[in-house]
């Protein structure tokens, strides 16, 4: 049993504001992933929980008890790195067995045993024990490094980009491997990253930060479906989604979009209503590069004209992108596609999928309005 | 007109007295105009061909055509060569006006003209607005198109770039690489890129030349190298997530050749056309990419019965992972949103028509490896 709450953390470096006013509570056995871009504090905020680094102003509960003066070593918390230097002249089991026979946590062999032949079946290495790490394949050696890590049983894990910077098809399998892993571990686990696809995939729920403050707190579905602001909806996704200026106009008793400088879209009714009640003239429009249809000929009054701009195949899907009245629209299509550069083209949005924000960006208005997503649902 | 021809192309280095082949008999053909990817992992050769190509390296053994013209021994400047390199290189102390303008300067080209040759490539670069700036006031992508224009404006018959995205990050990554796509069908130099990202040479290539310890491995378009990896290497090295490859025997049951794991896991019948290839109670390197596989509801004779392990919804898409072993993961990758959990039921459907078999000791493609032997 163990629960996490950061209150009011602010922390700055000399004169720079590093963190300010960050608060959440972690609950009991929650996987919890703070996602940010590169600077935004998230290591700062971890070794501030770890007791590494002192908050200026804030406080660190563990189990709702204030943790503040307790010394980092004695706060039961096991961090994670990326880089786990394992011993070369030691084996797979006394690897992992190491922080169980260092003079402070030393614990008798038949433990030792028992947890790291624990360890070793959650991490799938309990076949490669009597090997040394240079017999080790690379995704080998990261799960023994985890295993090491995970033998101490602390009350929270705290990972700090653990598997950032492998190479991408690596990162895929381990991700994999550290998923399967979760479900056996059952420990609260705080983990930063700046790779949205790791948060997506392992979070119960993501804290997205940026310059040191708080942008949304939720789980992957809200995050994704409801980003609170363009920060955030431009954050997750690749390519990233598209956001463009629209103004809203009046056609007889419809309220319609104009895009791009003339095109008028129809919308849907509950977002006619709303920026009719908040009497809304401009809006921000974002919709991801999946929900855009294209085509040759103008099927309906809602398809855009516009010009290939360039086609890039990344295997079986490519990115499109389109050149629309001074404007780049990116969208994902099947690499097979038979497109020519420069070619005129047409693009339908899926009103149902777009996401609204004010004309600042700095609020979500509305996000995928009729759609019911049956089954899209996470559940991690 | 300016075809580039590499023709039995060599390079020996000497480490400690001892001779190390970094380029095997490379041969290469690029159209004029073509956009062709050098890809590879680091120290396969493929950055040393680039300066062979421009001349800062000299060629061991073979000719480098531009053309007709035979340049194996031609001075790096007289080569009408364009080169950009992964570092900028910019000059601290010139604006990006006269950055991009100095190599006209060097050759007593009338101010007039700088001028005008200047203008028309910082507009197709779109950075007509910088031009009075410095370079310590660029961003990472901005300094990029001004190392690109500068590398462009002597009108080269060839283009080389040297890893020219691989020290920006992830956003402005991905912009530059849609940029240099579209700056490509403008000027519609040949030109020639050096990678080791393969996304990126998928994105941005006419056709890649994967070199693998110096030897040439496969020549041909993103889809051709995708979808018909030549051997295990390749199959291994294009597309992410990567390709699911794991060892098979060939089995009879019934009558009927069938692939199986050791485990029995996976089986089920050997496609057609690889019948005649197959050998009973053989051991393959069995490959299939993680979109060939679809979540299915009814059997046929491509489909395994088994259970999920971990399942990940990644918005755009959703990935399913099934344990093989204890070292092997099956992953499946659906642009359809499923929602799964651990242990549950499924059917996978292996697409026939995209299966890759590999030779277990030569990581041929066994089509190939057959008509070798």
């Amino acid at each position: 049993m163990a629960n996490v709450r950061v209150e009011g953390i602010k922390k700055s470096f000399k004169k720079e504001t590093v963190l300010s006013d960050i608060s959440f509570e972690v609950k009991d056995k929650e996987f919890f992933v703070i996602f940010g871009p590169a600077g935004a504090g998230k290591t700062t905020l971890l070794n501030i929980i770890a007791g590494i680094y002192v908050p200026d102003e804030g406080h660190v509960y563990l189990n709702n008890k204030c943790i503040d003066h307790v010394e980092p070593e004695d706060r039961n918390v096991a961090m994670v790195f990326e880089d786990y230097a394992l011993y070369p002249h030691l084996t797979v089991f006394d690897n992992i067995a190491s922080p169980l026979r260092s003079p402070r946590y030393k614990q008798p062999e038949e433990v030792v045993k028992r947890e790291v032949t624990r360890v070793a079946e959650i991490l799938k290495i309990d076949w490669l024990l009597d090997r040394n790490p240079s017999e080790l394949s690379n995704g080998q050696r990261q799960r023994v490094g985890l295993g090491r890590a995970l033998i101490r049983s602390p009350e929270v894990f705290l990972m700090d980009e653990p598997i950032t910077h492998l190479d991408a098809k690596l990162r895929h399998q381990m991700r994999a491997e550290l998923k399967d892993m979760q479900r056996n571990l059952d420990t609260t686990t705080i983990y930063v990253t700046h790779d949205y696809l790791e948060a997506l995939s392992l979070a119960d729920r993501i804290a997205v930060i940026n310059k040191g403050k708080i942008e949304q707190i939720g789980t992957p579905e809200e995050i994704y479906y409801k980003p609170a602001n363009e920060f955030v909806a431009s954050a997750f996704g690749e390519p990233e989604i598209n956001i463009f200026n629209a103004e809203v106009v009046k056609e007889n008793t419809e309220l319609k979009l104009s895009i791009f400088g003339r095109k008028k879209i129809e919308i849907p009714k509950n977002i006619q209503k709303l920026v009719a009640e908040k009497e809304i003239s401009i809006v921000r429009v974002g919709i991801r590069p999946k929900d855009i249809k294209y085509g040759f000929i103008q099927k309906n009054e809602n398809c855009i004209i516009g010009k290939v701009y360039s086609f890039e195949p990344l295997g079986a899907k490519a990115i499109l992108t389109v050149q629309v009245h001074n404007q780049l629209v990116q969208l994902l299509v099947p690499s097979d596609s038979e497109i020519q550069l420069n070619q005129e083209i047409f693009i339908e949005i899926d009103m149902e999928k777009t996401i609204f924000f004010d004309s600042v960006g700095n609020n979500l208005l509305a996000s995928y309005s009729n759609v019911e997503r049956k089954g899209v649902a996470w559940q991690n | 007109m300016a075809e580039l021809i590499l023709k039995d192309v060599c390079k020996i280095y000497y480490k400690n007295k001892k001779p190390v082949e970094a380029v095997k008999s490379l041969n290469l053909k690029c159209r004029d105009g073509e956009f062709v990817a050098l890809l590879g992992p680091s120290g396969c050769g493929k950055s040393t061909t680039l300066r062979m190509i421009a001349g800062l390296e000299d060629i061991t053994s073979g000719d480098i055509y531009i053309g007709d013209r035979r340049i194996n021994d031609l001075h790096p400047k007289d080569r009408n060569i364009g080169l950009a390199f992964e570092n900028y290189a910019l000059y601290p102390p010139l604006t990006v006006y006269d950055n991009i303008g100095f190599n006209l300067r060097a050759k007593k080209i009338p101010e007039k003209q700088i001028k005008e040759e200047i203008h028309k490539i910082a507009e197709l670069l779109d950075i007509t607005d910088l031009l009075d700036m410095k370079p310590a006031a660029l961003s990472g992508g901005q300094k990029q198109r001004v190392n690109i224009a500068r590398a462009l404006i002597r009108r080269p018959e060839v283009l080389l770039l040297d890893e020219p995205l691989s020290h920006l990050d992830g956003k402005v990554r991905q912009k530059m690489r849609t940029e240099i796509k579209h700056l490509h069908t403008e000027i519609n130099c040949t030109t020639i890129i050096v990678t080791h990202d393969q996304l990126e040479a998928m994105a941005l290539a006419d056709r890649i030349a994967i070199i693998n310890q110096g030897v040439l491995q496969q020549f041909g378009t993103p889809l051709e190298v995708f979808n018909n990896p030549v051997n295990e290497f390749v199959a291994g090295f294009i597309g992410e997530p990567p390709m699911n490859i794991f060892n098979v025997v060939a089995i009879m049951e019934n009558g009927i050749l069938h692939f199986k794991t050791e485990n029995s896991l996976i089986k089920f019948v050997v496609p057609e056309k690889y019948i005649r290839f197959v050998k009973e109670g053989e051991k393959y390197r069995f490959g299939i990419r993680p979109t060939d596989i679809t979540v299915c509801r009814e059997d046929d004779s491509y489909t395994v019965k088994t259970k999920v392990s971990v399942f990940e919804n990644l918005g755009e898409e959703c990935r399913i992972h099934i344990r093989l072993d204890n070292d092997n993961i099956l992953s499946v990758v659906s642009s359809e949103i499923f929602h799964f959990k651990y242990g549950d039921e499924i059917k996978l459907k292996f697409n026939p028509e995209r299966i890759h078999i590999f030779d277990c000791k030569t990581g041929q493609r066994i089509e190939k490896a057959l008509q070798m032997t």
